[in-house]
C-alpha cells in the first residue's frame, strides 16, 4: 500500500470514528433528555426544575389555619398568628415586640388549600432588632418550606420564586390573585431604607409539594 | 492524481458511513427487509410513548380546581404591607462612628509629621 492510499484510509476511519462518537453523544444526550422529562416526581433532594412538576400533582388540603413555619434554609422556626384588615385596607401585620412571629392573613386560603395562603413577618422590628423574616431575600429556588397546621399535618411548599418589588408598586393580582393550585406567599420588605420604612417588598411565591402528618 | 482520486474514495465512504450511522440510532436495529416491505404504514406508529405526557398535564389538580367560583383569597388589601420597622437613631449612629474615625486617622498623620520633622532637625543639626 502507497503512502497516499495509506493516508487516505486514515483519514476515512479518523472520520468515520468521529460521525461515530457524535452520533452516539448524540443519542445518549436525547435520552437523558427523555429521561428528566418522564420523571415527573424526581427524588427530592434535587433543586430547581426537578421540583416543580411535584407541585402540580400535590392535592390540596383540608382548611386548617396554620399554626406554625419552618424554613430551615434560613433558619426560622416561629408561631403563626392571625392577621386581618388594617382600617385603612391594608393587610394587618405582626406586633412590633420582642417575641417576634410571622402571621397568617386570614382571608386568603390556609397552607395547602387551593388558592395563594398568604403569610406576612418583619424583616425588622425597630428598636428590637431583626425581624423572623430577616433573611427571607436569601431563599432561592428549590428551597423548602413547611407550615404546620392546626389539625396536626403540615403542608410542605416549594420555592418557586422569589421577586424585590417597589412597594409603590406592588403587585396585587400576582400575590392575592386566584392560581387554582395550592400556593404560598411569604412577603417582608426589603431594599433600602426611605425615611421611617424600607422601600421595597420581598415577596417568595412557593408551591406545595407533599403534605405529611405533621412530626409531632 | 492517484491521490485525488483516493482522497475522494475515502471522502465518499465517509459520508455513506455518516448517512448511515444515524439510520442505526434510530430505526430498529437489523431491518431484515429494507427493499420487500419497505413502504409499509407502521413506521409512523411506534411513537406511542409520547401520548401519554400530553394527554392530561395540564388538568393535573382533579379535585382542587372544581370549585373555583369565586375569588381564592376573599377580600383583598390595598397596598403593600408595612413589615419593616426601622429604628431612627442607628444611622446617625453610623455617622458618628464615620467622624470619629476621621479624626482619629487626622490626629494620627499629624502626629506622625511632627514625629518625622523632628527626627530630621534631630539629625541635621
Amino acid at each position: 500500500m502507497t503512502l497516499p492510499s495509506r493516508r487516505a484510509f486514515v483519514t476515512a476511519a479518523m472520520a468515520t470514528l468521529l460521525v461515530g462518537c457524535g452520533g452516539g453523544g448524540g443519542g445518549e444526550a436525547g435520552g437523558s433528555d427523555a429521561d428528566r422529562g418522564g420523571s415527573a416526581s424526581p427524588s427530592p433532594g434535587s433543586a430547581g426544575e426537578a421540583s416543580r412538576p411535584a407541585g402540580k400533582n400535590v392535592r390540596a388540603l383540608a382548611r386548617s389555619v396554620p399554626v406554625g413555619l419552618r424554613i430551615p434554609a434560613i433558619g426560622v422556626d416561629t408561631p403563626v398568628m392571625r392577621l386581618g384588615l388594617a382600617p385603612d385596607g391594608s393587610v394587618e401585620v405582626p406586633p412590633v415586640e420582642a417575641d417576634d412571629r410571622a402571621g397568617w392573613y386570614r382571608h386568603s386560603p390556609t397552607p395547602g388549600q387551593v388558592g395563594p395562603s398568604v403569610i406576612l413577618g418583619h424583616v425588622t422590628v425597630g428598636t428590637y432588632g431583626e425581624g423572623v423574616f430577616r433573611d427571607l431575600r436569601r431563599l432561592r429556588r428549590g428551597d423548602r418550606i413547611e407550615a404546620r397546621l392546626e389539625n396536626g399535618t403540615a403542608a410542605e411548599f416549594t420555592v418557586s420564586g422569589v421577586r424585590t418589588v417597589a412597594q409603590a408598586r406592588f403587585p396585587t393580582e400576582d400575590v392575592y390573585g386566584d392560581v387554582g393550585r395550592p400556593e404560598l406567599r411569604l412577603i417582608t420588605c426589603g431594599g433600602p431604607r426611605s425615611g421611617d420604612g424600607y422601600r421595597d417588598s420581598v415577596i417568595v411565591f412557593a408551591e406545595l409539594s407533599s403534605s405529611s402528618p405533621g412530626s409531632s | 492524481m492517484r491521490r485525488t482520486v483516493l482522497s475522494a474514495l475515502a471522502l465518499a465512504c465517509t459520508a455513506v458511513l455518516a448517512s448511515t450511522v444515524p439510520a442505526f440510532a434510530d430505526g430498529t436495529s437489523p431491518t431484515p427487509a429494507p427493499a420487500s416491505v419497505k413502504p409499509t404504514a407502521e413506521p409512523t406508529e411506534p411513537t406511542t410513548g409520547t401520548e401519554a405526557p400530553t394527554t392530561e398535564p395540564s388538568v393535573a389538580p382533579g379535585d382542587p380546581t372544581k370549585a373555583p367560583a369565586e375569588s381564592e383569597v376573599s377580600v383583598v388589601p390595598s397596598g403593600a404591607p408595612d413589615t419593616g420597622e426601622v429604628t431612627t437613631g442607628s444611622d446617625s449612629g453610623g455617622e458618628g462612628a464615620l467622624i470619629g474615625t476621621g479624626a482619629a486617622a487626622a490626629f494620627a498623620l499629624g502626629g506622625a509629621a511632627v514625629y518625622v520633622v523632628r527626627r530630621r532637625r534631630a539629625t541635621g543639626a
